[in-house]
């Protein structure tokens, strides 16, 4: 077992700082939350941190003027920002001034987790070539997916989503992140939620319906989750 | 210190009587000198005919000028032959007090110099010049006085209508300006003012229908959300039953973000705040593959959905702004189209070079009623149906934004019952 991951929280917003500290604790990290930049600032100098979450919006301190004084003094911890603007400035200058990727509000708890585990994952090689599940397995290189030793023919669209909710395995994937990253689709106005509902249903149809153990769960107003234990 | 600007009333009289004042000095002018040289000629003349009749007197019968002299009057004359005086009037020569005008005539022998008073000449020439002087002021000011009434009667509609124009406000848009005459200046003036208007009416008449509807909008899923709340915490639920709510309540959360996204797509785009990258797209390539991605959902439904044909068509524009636009349409056309539909995309080129998309399906169509305004934001054929089956009513005004951004447009043709068809039309890359 590796040891826990710190992550520190920078938001003013009390409820949402709330449901961060919560919701990354439940994920098992050591959360810590600075409800201004200037604390923020403080405890990234006095304490070890791997991740920072750092809201934009602060009070007193600007959330990039903390970072761009963060990264001059040669912080190497990544970060992610929060921030309720998403133009492609916006964006820009945030990734300019240091942030290794950002979130825009309002979000899903479930993709900032996903986020998060991305940026620590970060650097470490990751050459996977098999993803399984119990009886579920997915071999990347041939592309050949089996469950209980049966061959399931899947399309391309449903071999995508299969494979990034097994390369998110146990956690919610929200139907923004399918949009996005199996999609690829950036506009955030795409009509394609009915699409993902649709995908989803055939992908349980061919994975799970013909077996006794159902993986692929619907979480009602959330996403979707591939695990053993019950919806 | 600057001095404000006159009014243009004021200034129209100025100007008027400015112009008048030339007018009449340079006419004035022009008259003194003419009468001048007319009067000059005129005694020159007499000066001429005095001389001719001296010198023949005095060459035919000498003894006579005395008596000449006498009838002659007024006009004072010498004759003299070398230095010797041969006859001179009795105040000659003229005395300086008064003005005279002489005129010599010399020969080798004698001389005749002849005399006349001038002051009645220059009595006239001052009298005129009196007249002038007295009468082009009063004159001037008539003009003046009479040019600021006339303007005043001239410019009285425009003071109306600023009056008019003055109490017009964003709530009181339906009044217009009186139009008395629509093909003079004012009137041509007045219509202008009411056709800006009637497109300042138009347009808040939409933006105050949008703030209803986005208001409406926004309201439904926060009331619902709210409701779920309270009923939840009234009574005492099992764990499951909890789970339902918040899920429910995350569905509305979704919905809400959902609208306030595309809300915020749309009011950036109208603010012109989305900043496109042109380049070279193939619309074929585009169109299957939106269609590829949308697929599913007419498998879902049975129906049937075709591309064509496959050849290459470009159109500069932003790939990724039109491929939202498209989608949109191809999603309402499976949306919208009963079961075992056939929906037809295509890509072609018209024969005046425009690149045209066209999404046609075999749903219920679009009456005639709803045609022209499909297009707005939050407008539904069927409001109850429409929220039934998810939509929020702003797929078709960011499809035409999307197209209209990429400098085309959109276009609907439909029969109802038989279906609609939308064609893009994008100009030739």
């Amino acid at each position: 077992m590796r040891r826990t991951m710190r992550v520190l929280v920078v938001e003013d917003e009390k409820k949402v700082a709330k449901a961060l500290r919560e919701g990354l604790e439940a994920e098992h990290y050591d959360v810590r939350v600075a409800s201004s930049g200037e604390e923020g600032f403080f405890l990234v100098n006095h304490e070890a941190f791997d991740c920072v979450v750092l809201d934009l919006m602060l009070p007193q301190r600007d959330g990039l003027e903390v970072l761009t004084t963060l990264r001059k003094r040669g912080l190497q911890t990544p970060v992610l920002i929060l921030t309720a603007k998403d133009t492609i400035d916006d964006r820009v200058r945030g990734l300019d001034s240091g942030a290794d990727d950002y979130l825009v509000k309002p979000f899903a708890i479930p993709e900032l987790l996903a986020r998060i585990r991305a940026l620590l994952r970060r650097g470490r090689s990751d050459q996977i070539l098999k993803l399984q599940q119990d009886d579920l397995e997915m071999d990347l290189m041939t592309r050949k997916v089996t469950r209980g030793g049966q061959t399931l023919e899947l399309t391309v669209k449903e071999f995508e989503v299969l494979e990034y909710l097994l390369r998110h395995l146990g956690h919610v994937v929200s139907r923004e992140m399918l949009t996005r990253d199996v999609w690829r689709i950036a506009a955030r106005a795409t009509p394609f939620d009915n699409v993902i509902d649709v995908t989803i249903a055939r992908l349980r149809r061919k994975i799970d319906d013909p077996f006794e153990t159902k993986l692929l769960h619907t979480v009602r107003g959330v996403g979707f989750v591939l695990r053993r234990d019950r919806g | 210190m600057r001095i404000a600007a006159p009014s243009v009333r004021t200034r129209l009289s100025l100007w008027h009587a400015g112009v008048l004042a030339i007018v009449i000095c340079f006419f004035s002018a022009g008259t003194l000198l003419f009468v001048r040289a007319r009067l000059y000629r005129a005694l020159d003349e007499q000066i001429g005919q005095d001389l001719a009749t001296i010198e023949k007197v005095y060459r035919e019968e000498t003894g006579d000028l005395g008596e000449l002299d006498h009838r002659m009057g007024m006009t004072l004359f010498e004759v003299a032959e070398g230095q010797t005086v041969i006859y001179r009037t009795a105040s000659w020569p003229p005395p300086a007090t008064r003005p005279y005008r002489t005129r010599t005539s010399v020969d080798a022998t004698h001389r005749i110099s002849v005399a006349r008073d001038e002051t009645a000449v220059r009595q006239t020439l001052w009298t005129l010049a009196v007249v002038f002087a007295a009468g082009i002021p009063c004159a001037l000011g008539l003009a003046m006085a009479g040019g600021y009434l006339l303007a005043g009667r001239v410019l009285a509609p425009v003071g109306a209508m600023a009056e008019t124009a003055r109490r017009i406000t964003a709530e009181s848009l339906s009044a217009r300006l009186p139009v008395d005459n629509p093909r003079d200046e004012f009137g041509r003036l007045a219509g202008v003012f009411n056709e800006t208007l009637s497109r300042l009416e138009a347009a808040f008449e939409q933006l105050r229908r949008f703030t209803a509807d986005a208001s409406h909008e926004l309201r439904t899923p926060l009331t619902g959300i709210r409701s779920m709340g309270e009923v939840a915490l009234q009574r005492s639920l099992t764990l499951q039953e909890y789970r339902e709510v918040v899920a429910s309540m995350l569905e509305e959360v979704d919905r809400l973000t959902r609208l306030v996204e595309n809300l915020l797509l749309l009011t950036r785009a109208e603010a012109g705040r989305i900043p496109l990258t042109r380049t070279v797209v193939d619309l074929c390539e585009l169109v299957v593959s939106v269609a590829d991605s949308l697929r599913v959902l007419a498998e879902d439904k049975d129906q049937e959905l075709t591309v064509q044909p496959l050849a290459p068509v470009t159109a500069r524009c932003d790939a990724s702004i039109l491929r939202l636009g498209v989608t949109n349409l191809v999603y309402n056309a499976i949306k919208y189209t009963p079961n075992k539909g056939v929906i037809r995309v295509t890509a072609t080129r018209s024969p005046a070079g425009e690149a045209v998309i066209e999404v046609q399906d075999t749903g219920p169509g679009i009456p005639t009623a709803h045609r022209e305004r499909i297009f707005e934001r939050f407008y539904r054929l069927d409001s109850a149906r429409s929220r039934e089956t998810g939509g929020i009513g702003l797929g078709l005004a960011i499809a035409r934004w999307a197209v209209e951004a990429n400098g085309g447009r959109i276009e609907l043709e439909s029969e109802e019952a038989r279906g609609s068809l939308f064609r893009i039309v994008l100009p030739s890359s």
